[in-house]
This record gives C-alpha cells, sequence and structure tokens, in this order.
C-alpha cells in the first residue's frame, strides 16, 4: 500500500494506456513517447491492459496515466481527473466527463476504484485524458487527435512539476 | 429507461453492458410475455484482417493477428502458426510445441483470472461490479488479482511480452527461454495453483439457476492431455474429424442484424453448437491432470456440464489444469534444441487450431509458391458461440418476465458473460435493449 503524499519511493510515473493499433486508441502511447523526451529522469511505460495499472504504480508517486476518452467532447478536448488514495472515490459525473476514464472492457476507471478498495492507489493519481474520435483497426490517429499530443504531453509534464514542487516524489538520478 | 411505443408497447433500453470483452449490442423483443426476437449484433474485426492479410507475407500473421485480441494473442498467434505450417507441409520439434502449450497456459491463467474474478463473480455474489465486490471481499479480488499477474508473467518468460508476445514465428520462436528463467517463476506457479484450487472452492458455492441446454459441444482433442494448444476436432454428437476439414463442416453465414458472421456445424441441422469451458470439459474431463479432475469432482461436476452458468467453475478447474500443466513443463524443460525449424515458403492451403480460452480459434490460409497469402479465414469462438448466446436469452428471458427492469438487465448481462464473449476482439460497448409490446 502506497503511504501519503511523499513517501512513494519510485518517484513519479507515466503510464501511456491504450492499444497501438486501434486508431485514437493510440493516443496515451503517443502522449507517453513525448514524455519520456521531455522528462528523461522520469519512469514513463506504455501498456494496453488497465488491469495491471495497479501493479504498475505500485510504490510511485506521482503517478499520471494518460488514456484515449470518449465522452461526447470534440475530438482531441483534454480531460483531467485528480483523485489519489485516502480521497473520496471520483464521482460518476467526474468519470462521465471522461467516457468513464477509458475505453477498455475493464476499464481505467474501475482500476482506479478497484486500487482505491483495496488500498492500493498512489498518493496522488492523475488521469489526463483526450478525446478520440475513431478505434477502427489498423488506422492511425485522426488529425484533431494528432494534434492533440503535444498539448497533452506538456499537461502531463506539468502535473508531473506540480507535483514534484509539491514534495510528492523525488525524480530518480 | 423505458420508452413508450407508438404501438402501445415500450422499449426498455437498458444501457451499456459492462464487463464484456468489446462491443456490440443485444435486442431484445418480447410480446406477451413471450419472446419474439433476440439479436445479438457485433462488429466482427477478424473480417478487417481477413482482407489485411491477403498480399502478405505467409510470415506476418502471428504478429499481424495477435493484433485482433488484447487477451487472447496467443490463440491467434498459435492457430495462425499451425495453418501457415500445415500450408508449408512443415511440423515443429516436440519442445516447441511443449512451448507453446506452456505460452497457452500464459494465457489461459490470466483471461481466465479475468474473467472469474473481474467479471464473472460479482454477477454471483450480487455486486455490480469487482470494484463493489473488492470492499467486501479484498482478498477475494486480491486472488484474483495475484492469478492474472502469474499469468502474465508466465507470457512475459516465454513471449517476451504480456500483452502480445514477441516472441512467436512461424516455426517456432525466435529464442528458447532457459531452464534457469522458466523455474524462476516457478515459486509463482505454485502459489497461481494452490490460487485456482481455492478458486474452485470459491465459486463451486455459488448459487446457480436451474438452466440447461443440450447444444451440440464442439472442441479439439489432442493425442494426450487436455486441449489447449492443438488437437483435432469432436462433438458430443460423435463426430470426428481433422482441422483441416473444418472449412467444409463449419459454414459461416451472413446474419441481417450483425456484422459478424454466424457459425453453423453441418448445416445447423442439430440446432446451434457452442464452443468453451463447458464443451472442452465434456469432452475431454478424462484428460485433466488427476488435482483437475479432484476439484472438479468435489465443485460437483459430473462427466458434463450442461449449465452455462457453472461455466464458471470450469474456468476455475481450467485454471487448476494450466498452472499444472505449466509447472509440469517447466520441470522438463532443458531448453535444449533449436527455437525454431525452417519453414520454407511454398502454395498450398493449410489449416490451423486451437483452444482459446472462450473457444476453439481456426484458421485457413491459403499461400501462392512464394508465401504471399491469397486467402484467409479466421473463425473465431465468439461467433460460433453467438447463436447459442442467443438461444440461452431466448429460453431465459420469458422466464424472466416477472423481473424488474434492473434485475432483468442484471441477468442478461449475465447471461451473456456465461460465455465470456471476446467482442474486444470488436471494439468497446455493448448497448442492451428489450423491447416489449
Amino acid at each position: 500500500m502506497t503511504g501519503p503524499a511523499g513517501t512513494g519511493t519510485r518517484g513519479p510515473l507515466v503510464v501511456g494506456l491504450g492499444s497501438p493499433d486501434r486508431g485514437d486508441d493510440a493516443v496515451g502511447r503517443a502522449v507517453a513517447r513525448s514524455v519520456a523526451l521531455l522528462l528523461p529522469g522520469v519512469v514513463v511505460v506504455d501498456h494496453e491492459d488497465p488491469t495491471s495499472l495497479l501493479d504498475l504504480w505500485d510504490g510511485h508517486d506521482p503517478v499520471v496515466v494518460v488514456d484515449a476518452v470518449r465522452s461526447g467532447s470534440p475530438a482531441g478536448t483534454l480531460h483531467r481527473v485528480e483523485t489519489g488514495a485516502g480521497g473520496a472515490p471520483v464521482s460518476p459525473g467526474a468519470w462521465a466527463r471522461t467516457g468513464h476514464g477509458g475505453t477498455h472492457a475493464v476499464g481505467l476507471s474501475e482500476m482506479v476504484e478497484l486500487g482505491r478498495a483495496l488500498g492500493r492507489l498512489p498518493a496522488r493519481l492523475v488521469v489526463v485524458g483526450i478525446e478520440a474520435e475513431c478505434f477502427d483497426h489498423g488506422v492511425p490517429l485522426t488529425p484533431r487527435v494528432a494534434e492533440a499530443v503535444p498539448e497533452a504531453a506538456a499537461r502531463v509534464c506539468l502535473e508531473v512539476g506540480t507535483a514534484l514542487q509539491e514534495g510528492a516524489g523525488d525524480v530518480p538520478r | 429507461m423505458t420508452h413508450k411505443h407508438k404501438d402501445g408497447g415500450h422499449v426498455l433500453h437498458v444501457g451499456t453492458l459492462a464487463r464484456v470483452e468489446g462491443e456490440g449490442a443485444m435486442h431484445i423483443e418480447y410480446r406477451d410475455g413471450e419472446v419474439a426476437d433476440v439479436q445479438l449484433r457485433i462488429y466482427e474485426p477478424p473480417r478487417f484482417y481477413e482482407a489485411f492479410l491477403r498480399g502478405r507475407s505467409y510470415t506476418e500473421p502471428p504478429d499481424i493477428t495477435a493484433r485482433i485480441c488484447g487477451i487472447c494473442p496467443v490463440a491467434y498467434q498459435m492457430s495462425s502458426c499451425w495453418a501457415i505450417e500445415d500450408a508449408c507441409g512443415v511440423a515443429v520439434t516436440p519442445e516447441i510445441q511443449a512451448l507453446r502449450r506452456l505460452l497457452y497456459c500464459g494465457e489461459w491463467i490470466e483471461s481466465h483470472a479475468l474473467h472469474v474474478y473481474l467479471l464473472h463473480a460479482p454477477d454471483f455474489l450480487g455486486y455490480d461490479g469487482a470494484v463493489e465486490m473488492a470492499a467486501d471481499h479484498p482478498a477475494v479480488v486480491e486472488r484474483g488479482l495475484r492469478l492474472k499477474k502469474a499469468g502474465n508473467r508466465l507470457m512475459e518468460v516465454v513471449g517476451g511480452r504480456s500483452v502480445h508476445p514477441v516472441n512467436v514465428r512461424i516455426g517456432g520462436f525466435y529464442r528458447f527461454p532457459s531452464r534457469e528463467e522458466l523455474r524462476g517463476i516457478r515459486p509463482d506457479l505454485e502459489r497461481a495453483l494452490e490460487d485456482s484450487l481455492e478458486t474452485v472452492r470459491l465459486v463451486a458455492g455459488f448459487e446457480f439457476p436451474d438452466f440447461e441446454q443440450p447444444y451440440e459441444y464442439l472442441a479439439l482433442r489432442p493425442e494426450t492431455g487436455y486441449p489447449i494448444e492443438s488437437g483435432s476436432v469432436v462433438t458430443t454428437s460423435g463426430a470426428s474429424f481433422d482441422v483441416r476439414d473444418f472449412a467444409t463442416r463449419i459454414e459461416e453465414v451472413h446474419v441481417a442484424h450483425s456484422n459478424a458472421l454466424h457459425s453453423r456445424l453441418d448445416g445447423g441441422v442439430r440446432g446451434p453448437y457452442s464452443v468453451g469451458p463447458l464443451a472442452r470439459y465434456t469432452l475431454n474431463a478424462d484428460r485433466l491432470c488427476p488435482i483437475a479432475r479432484e476439484a472438479a469432482t468435489a465443485a460437483g461436476l459430473g462427466a458434463t456440464c450442461r449449465n452455462p452458468f457453472r461455466s464458471i467453475i470450469v474456468r476455475a478447474v481450467e485454471l487448476v489444469e494450466a498452472c499444472h500443466e505449466a509447472l509440469r513443463i517447466i520441470d522438463g524443460w532443458t531448453g535444449d534444441g533449436d527455437a525454431s525449424v525452417p519453414v520454407p515458403a511454398r502454395a498450398g492451403e493449410g489449416y490451423g487450431a486451437s483452444e482459446a480460452p472462450r473457444g476453439v480459434l481456426f484458421h485457413r490460409y491459403v499461400l501462392d509458391g512464394s508465401g504471399i497469402i491469397q486467402d484467409a479465414q479466421i473463425v473465431p469462438p465468439t461467433s460460433q458461440n453467438q447463436p447459442s448466446v442467443e438461444a440461452d436469452l431466448r429460453s431465459m428471458v420469458g422466464a424472466w418476465a416477472d423481473l424488474d427492469e434492473h434485475a432483468l438487465q442484471h441477468r442478461c448481462e449475465h447471461a451473456i458473460r456465461n460465455y465470456d464473449p471476446c467482442i474486444s476482439c470488436a471494439t468497446h460497448f455493448l448497448d442492451l435493449t428489450v423491447e416489449r409490446t
């Protein structure tokens, strides 16, 4: 179980979630790749399976998860949900603004709340969602979603930087 | 949510079906308490892949088709490898076959643990989902996650990655894991075997609706052992045929309401047929390892299982089988020999099949002399089970006429989840509508 803010011993973590072959579902991974270049000292991973999140983020703090979402907003719109250990469950209304925080069968929102129920949530967890448009097999990011990648990457860097300034985690050198 | 119909009836929109892998739509219509129509509509990505594969090299299907599904990529890799090797007239070594079986055990453990604990158990324990269940039963959910992680570890060590393995190629593997690497995951698998036995005890205590269906079951049956990575085809009507004959015995037909093809065995003369854990168990219970057979007996399973709701028990028994089998293969592994055999291209047609966690997955390829794919056919388990899912719902919804809308929704979702449909191979949501007039 992760302790209060600042006690994550493995530093910050950025997770890009999604399938690389399902159109805009790959946007989380694209953002993660950009973040890896911008923040070379931060652990950045991409993954397709949200159910692995509890193990992936074990010991990390803060954690930023980037994922494609579908809520009805214009494609490329950025969404943000912040939560963490000790906090109240994220309201369904907040998840609804992110299309329930992901597009996977066992979704990001379920895994976040499962982590909370099991005491396996990072002290500070931020979800950055990018509104997606197309999940067809074998197609690239749609133009408006691709255009949102730099802004999303900057947002993720800001989230990590802000958390570090507030003392939640250190970047391993 | 109920909407009035112009003709005085009403449509019950029961929302997105949760905890099913993928996207699709279910429409149920009944009049005067009698079910008039049940339609499962799913988007069928293998059709896209069949077209995409034409013109590609014969070496590519394992990597390309693995992308059809994040839950059962190994099934797609194995069935495509068998089919291409069949077309090229190549047989792999016993070591390669053993490693394929081991990798497949990882997928079974991962997929069954996910379905049993995070998707299906909440139905039986009266929770909306795993999150709600975790609040009351944290140790149970942790056990499920631990099991799934053991499957992931096995996939990583053998396949190089837990989601879409990268170590598989036509003719075998890019590299064999060392004996030490495999021994390294033994403790995780020993714990997983204990967790699997505990899983059987847990699910055997669930309450099951009194519901049985007479469908013909179809599964693979290998020369030895429980069917996982290979075998020939057997059915409960006594049919037995080589995988090479699947294309003539199994017919795929278009139905108006779905993008997916429905499968019919022998022209559908014996009604819908079903693949998956119930079929595997019924046709191969004698092949379970002693510890899995003992667990099945203790859980109340007999020689056959015809209640789709009890598929959760069979999945748990298959978790025991997969963990035990993985340990057996690891203990006998030397890491000696070549990781792959040469597969020279030649013109021909090849067939392959393996037991995906949710049922038999058939592949067929036609190659030209330089190994370019001229034709590809993929028959996934979910499309084979679609008629059975619809028939189940047709039988059940009539008997559930007295249920309120929330309970009806839950029962329908539960009934669909009995088949662990992998529509994800499709996409994202299944909308369920019930029309009453």
